[in-house]
């Protein structure tokens, strides 16, 4: 029973980080009133960057790169939405298609459609002592992205509640023209917000190629940006709540894989389809419980104009 | 989602429009009067949504297509010509005879390559709009797609992988320009599930699906009658879990995880691109010092990761395929259903390029079943409900 709790919580944590770090992305750029649908493009951009700077240089460095290229994309979706004020949703299906082509048509013409070589392996980081405490023990031998993930929400969350700055994002999402008012300016906070929501996704498209899937092949992330988004509305808008939900989704995952290789006998009662299925009616579950309550932010996907009331 | 359908929808829609132009002369049976100067004979390929470099199903077919029959190499977006020795060196060693009778044809290979579940059947009618005298679907997934791209251009032929024609009733229908091919994929995993009975040291295997239907299960009953032939102990403590995608190279990670986890030193995977990702586990396992290994499928996967893959479990689409094309070429291409397993050449076990203790006597083991299997006296189950009653003397 130990034994398989164990295998529960370390394949929640391994699988979570790509998945926690786009989700803060969304998080950051969405409360300062930026649609980030393209956040799937930009993990792909990121990911597809980092795998390819990794074969030359060390991991560390093509994460940094894989970042880089996540918030040029974001940029992109930046000038389109906040400098020429464009539908921030169309802006963000058309960089995800881009990104899919562009992604497809670079790994091809630079490597052949086999996807990137594989990719030197990712160290992962012994916790002393904690290897071998039963259960918790799964919070040891991790690559170092997952501790980063544990980390990081709580430091964004921190930040958009109790920095003058986060204050002015949130204000942002919210209420533009008051903060105009206080003379502050509405598109440099929201260029800020939107980079860097970029980094973040490209972070996690970046761990996914480099630490996760040790190579960047023609699906990845494979809608993971999408379940990011998912996260982010699950958890409110908010960093940690956008953490706990991609926590659970992948737990969802893990609790359905773990099911079916340690109790096959539940097989022979329940089809796996609907073993696969659990992550959703979990959250269904839970959307139930939640109640209805929209917590989006009040001017999301409203572009900013001065004149305009 | 909804652009991209516009898009295929525009695209189709200049295709058809083109459809006024009288169709490249008559029957396949004119073709081999053609001589070798006169323009290529095009053949159609529409692969499933696994897509180009899944080191698997597709690319097999696109090695029949592509290697085989046309002698070409797929390489920065454009063909260029291959070499015998590329030929020679894809086919396993107890297939080599057959690279001299591999000759390239005059065929132009035309791919087109499937994004959405939605797209089998433009591509297809594309194909056929674009003069293909064989167009080939890759997959059971594209089954209703040829079956109403075969009913709608009766005057063309089709090549239908892995899947019979099913009416609205499924029921089999049977249809004059199509020919259908099955592979017996219980065959070929039995035997690389006896050799993973005779190899396991924690006497735990795993098996890795991609959707759970009956083409996947196959491979799954197969490689459990396989093991309970050589290790019945292990039979019983066998993990089977299915991803539900074969697009997913994470979900195949953190599925292999969990079964190495578990105890489980071998796994064997049926489950396309998410199959990568289970060798991806496997090298991991492997880097922090655990003795597993993985097993290929559909195309010898070696070359992915050469210490971790024990062996794979071959099917040779690109064999079938290639026979389509030439039938086609020398005018002889016949509708029907053809089923090949052993025997045939249809699947086969890839040499094991790794070692192990007892490796030869292993080996042996395997190759006596391969024989009862080609002889008939031994029937593979096929199905999971006749597992429970299947029996086989250990070798």
């Amino acid at each position: 029973m130990l034994e398989v709790l164990h295998a529960l919580l370390f394949s929640t944590l391994d699988a979570v980080p790509a998945l926690v770090f786009a989700a803060l992305g969304a998080v950051l750029s969405e409360r300062a009133g930026v649609v980030f649908v393209g956040l799937e493009g930009m993990m792909r951009v990121g990911a597809f960057c980092a795998a390819v700077a990794a074969l030359v240089m060390p991991m560390s460095l093509a994460v940094g790169v894989g970042m880089l290229a996540g918030a040029a994309l974001a940029a992109v979706h930046g000038f389109l939405s906040i400098r020429w004020r464009s539908d921030q949703v169309v802006s963000g299906i058309a960089l995800n298609l881009v990104a899919l082509a562009g992604g497809t048509f670079l790994l091809e013409s630079l490597y052949g459609p086999n996807g990137t070589p594989a990719l030197p392996q990712a160290a992962r980081w012994d916790v002393p002592g904690l290897a071998s405490v039963p259960v918790l023990g799964a919070l040891s031998g991790h690559s170092a992205p997952t501790y980063l993930a544990l980390v990081l929400p709580f430091a964004l969350q921190a930040l958009l509640t109790r920095t003058p700055l986060g204050l002015r994002l949130r204000a942002v999402g919210d209420k533009p023209h008051a903060v105009a008012t206080l003379g502050l300016s509405v598109a440099g906070l929201r260029w800020g917000a939107v980079l860097g929501g970029g980094l973040l996704a490209g972070l996690g498209g970046a761990v996914l190629s480099t630490c996760v899937l040790g190579r960047f092949e023609q699906h990845t992330p494979a809608g993971l940006g999408f379940i990011a988004l998912a996260a982010m509305v699950f958890g409110r808008w908010t960093p940690v709540g956008a953490f706990l939900a991609a926590l659970f989704f992948a737990f969802g995952d893990a609790l359905r894989i773990g099911l079916a290789s340690s109790a096959p006998g539940l097989l022979e009662v329940v089809p796996q389809g609907m073993l696969q299925a659990l992550p959703y009616v979990l959250t269904l579950a839970l959307l139930t419980l939640q109640g209805q309550r929209s917590s989006a932010p009040a001017a999301l996907g409203v572009p900013y104009e001065q004149e305009s009331r | 989602m909804l652009r991209l359908h516009v898009l295929a929808l525009a695209a189709l829609l200049c295709a058809c429009s083109k459809k006024e132009e009288p169709p490249p002369a008559g029957a396949p049976g004119t073709a081999t009067a053609q001589q070798p100067a006169k323009a290529p004979i095009p053949v159609g390929l529409v692969i499933d949504v696994g897509g180009r470099g899944d080191h698997s199903f597709n690319d097999a077919a696109l090695r029949g297509l592509e290697l085989y029959a046309a002698g070409k190499r797929y390489e920065g977006g454009k063909y260029v010509d291959a070499s015998p020795e590329e030929i020679r060196q894809s086919l396993p060693p107890f297939l080599a005879s057959l690279s001299s009778s591999i000759q390239p044809l005059p065929v132009k290979p035309m791919v087109l390559q499937s994004k959405a579940q939605e797209d089998y059947a433009p591509n297809l009618q594309l194909l056929v709009d674009q003069g293909a005298q064989l167009t080939i679907g890759n997959g059971y997934m594209l089954a209703n797609a040829v079956r109403t791209a075969a009913q709608e251009n009766p005057k063309s032929q089709f090549l239908l992988i892995d899947s019979q024609v099913l009416d609205a009733q499924g029921k089999v229908l049977k249809l004059p320009n199509v020919r259908t091919v099955l592979f017996k994929e219980q065959e070929g995993s039995f035997l690389v599930g006896a050799l993973a009975g005779l190899v396991t040291k924690t006497n735990k295997v795993g098996f890795v699906g991609g959707i759970e239907v009956p083409l996947i299960q196959r491979f799954e009953v197969g490689y459990r009658a396989g093991v309970k032939t050589t290790n019945p102990q292990a039979a019983q403590a066998l993990m089977a879990v299915y991803t539900g995608s074969f697009n997913n190279m994470a979900a195949g990670k953190q599925v292999a995880q969990d079964l190495i986890a578990k105890g489980a030193d071998i796994l064997f995977h049926a489950a396309g691109a998410d199959g990568i990702g289970v060798i991806q586990a496997v090298k991991e396992a492997r880097a922090a010092g655990k003795s597993v290994y993985a097993i290929g499928v559909d195309s010898d996967q070696s070359h992915v990761a050469p210490d971790a893959i024990l062996t794979s479990m071959m099917k040779f689409t690109d064999l079938a395929i290639y026979q389509a094309t030439k039938d086609l070429v020398d005018g002889k291409f016949s509708a029907g259903e053809q089923v090949v397993g052993l025997k045939e050449n249809g699947v086969g076990m890839a040499e094991v390029r790794v070692d192990f203790p007892n490796k030869a006597e292993a080996l042996q083991k395997v190759d006596a079943l391969r024989q009862r299997i080609v002889s008939g006296q031994l029937q593979v189950p096929a199905v999971p409900g006749d597992l429970a009653t299947f029996q086989a003397a250990a070798p």
